[in-house]
């Protein structure tokens, strides 16, 4: 995950990513659907501007195609939970430090899945969810980052912030990827543990005027939808 | 009202039995449900909810003529007749082949348009059925159509075995395995469809569709069965299909469509079951009962509704009293000195298996090719060169056993390579052939190869001598593999046409001798190890750290040797369809490596391991696609090479044996003893042989086919049985000749001479 303080570190260090800059405030009221991450960014990987992280962008690309094995290119990247387990990050991280770390958080998933799905030619969209969890979860989360000492504003009483993909399946169908996870989110929108909440999908609006469809529903493009 | 239950199993791969039993007391409490099994060991019998229990002997004890009769009294008298099992609903189908009012079973000719794999009765339906082929063909297609599909099949049997078979001796000893267990011959091979799987149950009677529900699993037990899953309502395109199935099958009863679910949202059906799946209780936990609506229909009695409780269901595992009157029975004693104790099915169901091929014998086939088509012999057919060369042998004058030297065959694979490499070549992209010294080093066929415009592909400088021997010049020569410096001191000191590094110390190695003249290379490269493939070759691509290590190493190769890249993988190892996929994704890496690098490719080396048949046969050519693919992604590629050692070889040699002895044991099983043995022909595990035997009388090669003989070596081995389920012509004795054709690739080359004094 994306810090305020941090992203503001990163901009000045990898100008060139054109990231947005604008500050987060972690404190605002959870009134819309996308409470306290109403604004929030998705995470971004930062280039060292060197061999180092091509070299990384390069072997993540043709690794990822060597996995399909043959498969469905709309199957899922699920090596990467394989190649990297998920947990506390710290942030700016640059793609030679995304690609080669042992653990990673949602946000580097995110991000690594989405460089793999676009280079095989699956049009795809950064996703951002807000989730439903237990106070006795949040509370071992925040724990797990404090050891770390990677901050957990993700983490919002009982809810979480986390990210995925929106891979587009049809003219204007999405399903939704969570490379943390290694699974497909179940569309039926189930209440409860472990349940989407709420859910954006960061996309240019150019021919989703209307959005786009998720089993049921249809989810407008780069604002918080309620599930 | 009085319903029979049966298929009350209820372990990890349990029966429907105890799931319907608990939806029919949802919807008729007050009725008399009748558990019924065919053991006292079968655990769902002590299931509260049963009010009576009708238990039989095993099927094998069963007298099934006086059983039907006790069944139809059942139904006469009005009682209900469920069936949890497939096997049992054949039976029952057998005794009322028109069905009785009260029996809740498909009919007869129902269950015969759902036999696998073909599910006639589902061709209307939108889902596809995956590629099969039935056992009843050659060895030689059988594992053409396990290369086809990438060792990803599965053996089945008619009912509901199904074995992965991912290399050719777990094939054999599978489709030993399960023609015994289910007394037949008759067994088919599938591709693998990877997936999410799914189901559709449906309820019926006499024709008309009750009711229908779809569940995807969401747990899955190792077997691959459900442990959990969401039930949600069947898409109308699958419903109306659905409804027209189970009216021109004259169905009742329940039924299961399984199926999988592929990445690009395809549906392929795996197969059909004649009955409610184990899962049953999980639909009416979802407001789904089928079982009660089954029995409505049947009966005109309204079953009791009960609201959804919730969309998805799980399993748990309970303990649950035992039935004083009936007992645990003791557990048999294992085998002295033997693990564990057998977990089959205690009813004795494989028994009912073998007693129903008795009744009909053709009532539990498998459904392959329209009716009227001629099954396949299962005989190998021997190309016309096999048959002249080995007309030409005078095997009277011949110590067996003894490779044969199949000139013309040999000639003519050489002389195809040839013109396909020309074929293929044009003023910007040279296409050659590498002739892989070590599948037969055999002076004859490096010869051929260089008479046929190869070069000499060689892993040893032992193998380099041998090449330079027959005529090959140093520059002509391939040099590969992890032992190029062995044996020491004979390392050729003029210019050879390429050397491929197999790892980055080899790589030092052999920039540092270039820097110190002592040795020449018209191109240097390296052999990448791609992921995703077991191999111990080549530079690995597993980490973007030893990726990084691979670049740097490539930096480092002299800039006055153009640079290469060598990558080897075995079609017939991997499948063709997958040889294909990594092909391209080794195309991607060779981008990423000229990109970061700064060389460009020159010449790209894409190793062997070729199939013969399909190195030969491939017309369309994979080869010339894979050279178009090239072209477009790696532009300053000017050569092309390809090393087809095996494809050369293999059919080039046959071995001769004669047999020693026959010994006929009870069952038509045979144990014949031959000269030759697995010293001779190593690779008897892995791929099939072609064989003949050549008749003493008219001197007519006569095909081998399949069936109960086993041809043992002579070795003092316990595994020297050369080949199992073999059928020797009619009149075969000891002293006649056998011919193993296609012995010409790794057979001869690692072959040994224990036994020979
Ligand atoms: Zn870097
Ligand atoms: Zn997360």
């Amino acid at each position: 995950m994306y810090l305020a303080e941090d992203k503001a570190k990163a901009s000045t260090v990898q100008p060139a990513d054109g990231h947005c800059a604008d500050t987060v405030d972690l404190m605002t009221a959870a009134t819309a659907p996308g409470g306290k991450w109403q604004t929030f960014p998705n995470s971004h990987i930062s280039h060292h501007g060197a061999a180092c992280c091509d070299i990384a962008h390069e072997w993540l690309i043709a690794f990822d195609y060597a996995q399909l094995n043959g498969g469905d290119v709309l199957t899922g990247p699920r090596w990467m939970r394989e190649h990297s387990k998920w947990g506390p990050t710290a942030w700016p991280i640059h793609w030679c430090e995304a690609v080669d770390a042992d653990v990673v958080d949602c946000g580097v998933h995110a991000a690594i899945a989405q460089e793999a799905f676009v280079a095989r030619g699956v049009p795809a969209f950064r996703a951002q969810f807000i989730q439903r969890y237990s106070a006795d979860a949040t509370a071992s989360w925040r724990e797990n980052w404090d050891k770390e000492s990677v901050s957990d504003h993700w983490i919002d009483g009982d809810a979480i912030y986390h990210e995925g993909n929106a891979v587009l399946v049809g003219t204007d169908e999405v399903k939704l990827w969570d490379g943390s996870a290694g699974w497909w989110i179940n569309p039926r929108g189930e209440m409860g543990y472990g349940s989407l909440a709420a859910v954006r999908i960061e996309a240019d609006l150019e021919g989703f005027e209307d959005g786009l469809r998720w089993g049921e529903r249809r989810i407008k493009l780069n604002q918080w939808v309620a599930v | 009202m009085k319903i029979y239950v049966s298929g009350l199993y209820a372990g990890g791969n349990p029966q429907p039995g105890v799931g319907i039993v608990r939806s029919l007391r949802q919807g008729y409490p007050d009725a008399t449900i009748v558990g019924v099994e065919y053991s006292n060991r079968v655990s769902g019998i002590h299931f509260d909810e049963l009010d009576e229990l009708w238990i039989q002997r095993p099927w094998g004890e069963l007298d099934l003529d006086a059983y039907g009769d006790k069944v139809c009294e059942a139904l006469d008298a009005g009682g209900l007749w469920i069936s949890g099992s497939d096997l049992e609903a054949m039976w029952l189908a057998s005794v009322f082949p028109d069905g009785h009012p009260n029996l809740l079973a498909p009919p007869m000719s129902g269950i015969k348009r759902i036999t696998k794999p073909v599910v006639e009765a589902a061709s209307s339906l939108p889902i596809k059925i995956p590629t099969y082929l039935s056992t009843e063909h050659s060895d030689w297609d059988l594992h053409a159509f396990c290369r086809e599909h990438n060792w990803r099949v599965w053996l089945k049997g008619p009912y509901y075995d199904a074995s992965r078979t991912p290399t050719w001796d777990t094939f054999t000893a599978v489709r030993n395995a399960l023609s015994k267990v289910w007394s037949t011959e008759k067994l088919f091979l599938q591709a693998h469809v990877s997936g999410y799987e799914e189901s559709v149950m449906l309820s019926a009677y006499r024709g008309e569709l009750l009711g229908a529900v779809s569940m995807r699993k969401r747990d899955i037990t190792p077997e691959g069965k459900t442990w959990a899953g969401d039930v949600s309502e069947v898409p109308l395109a699958f419903m109306e299909p659905l409804r027209q199935m189970v009216r021109d099958t004259n169905w009742t009863g329940g039924g299961e469509l399984e199926m999988v679910r592929d990445g690009s949202d395809q549906l392929w059906l795996i197969e059909m079951n004649p009955r409610f799946p184990a899962w049953v209780h999980g639909s009416t936990i979802a407001g789904h009962n089928l079982p009660a609506l089954l029995v409505q229909a049947a009966s005109g009695v309204v079953a009791k509704t009960v609201p959804a409780e919730a969309s998805e269901f799980t399993r748990i595992v309970l303990e649950v009293p035992v039935r004083p009157d009936y007992p645990l029975p003791p557990l048999p004693e294992p085998f002295a000195g033997a693990v564990g104790h057998s977990m089959k099915h205690p009813s004795g169901l494989t028994a009912l298996a073998a007693r129903l091929h008795k009744i009909d014998p053709d009532m539990l086939d498998v459904a392959m090719a329209p009716d009227g088509t001629e099954p396949p012999n299962g005989l190998a057919e021997l190309p016309d060169t096999f048959v002249a060369d080995i007309g030409r042998q005078d095997f009277d004058a011949m110590q067996t056993p003894q490779y044969i030297y199949m000139e013309s065959t040999a000639e003519s694979l050489f002389k195809r390579a040839d013109d396909r490499a020309h074929r293929l070549s044009t003023n910007d992209v040279e296409v050659i052939s590498g002739y892989s010294i070590k599948t037969n080093p055999d002076k004859r066929l490096i010869k051929l190869a260089l008479d046929h415009g190869f070069y000499a592909e060689a892993i040893s400088l032992g193998e380099v001598q041998s090449a330079l021997e027959v005529g090959f010049r140093p520059d002509q020569v391939i040099l590969n593999g992890p032992g190029k410096w062995w044996p020491e001191g004979l390392m050729p000191r003029e210019t050879m046409h390429a050397v491929f590094c197999d790892s980055i110390a080899d790589l030092d190695r052999v920039v540092a001798a270039v820097a110190a003249g002592e040795m020449s290379a018209k191109h240097i490269g390296i052999r990448i190890r791609t992921p995703n493939i077991t191999s111990r070759f080549g530079i690995p691509l597993d980490s973007p750290t030893t990726f990084a290590k691979l670049i740097a190493a490539v930096k480092r190769l002299p800039t006055d040797s153009a640079f290469g890249v060598h990558f080897h993988m075995a079609s017939s190892h991997v499948g063709v369809a997958q040889w294909w996929h990594l092909f391209e994704s080794m195309l991607r890496w060779c981008q990423s490596i000229e990109k970061l690098s700064g060389r460009t490719i020159e010449m790209l080396d894409m190793g062997g391991g070729w199939y013969p048949d399909d190195w030969h046969e491939d017309q369309i050519s994979k080869i010339a696609r894979a050279v178009e693919r090239v072209r477009t992604m790696l532009p300053a590629v000017r050569q092309i090479a390809s090393e087809p050692g095996k494809a050369m070889a293999q059919p080039s040699m046959a071995l001769a044996m004669r047999i020693l002895e026959i010994q006929e044991h009870e069952d038509d099983y045979v144990e014949a003893v031959v000269d030759a043995s697995i010293a001779e022909i190593p690779m008897h595990f892995w791929q099939p042989h072609r064989m003949v035997r050549k008749c003493s009388e008219t001197g007519e090669l006569q095909p081998i086919g399949r069936g109960k003989t086993h041809l043992m070596g002579r070795l003092c081995m316990e595994h020297d049985i050369i080949a199992s389920n073999v059928q020797l012509p009619e009149g075969t004795r000891a002293g006649d000749l056998l011919i193993f054709c296609d012995a010409g690739g790794y057979d001869r080359s690692m072959s040994y001479v224990f036994g020979r004094g």
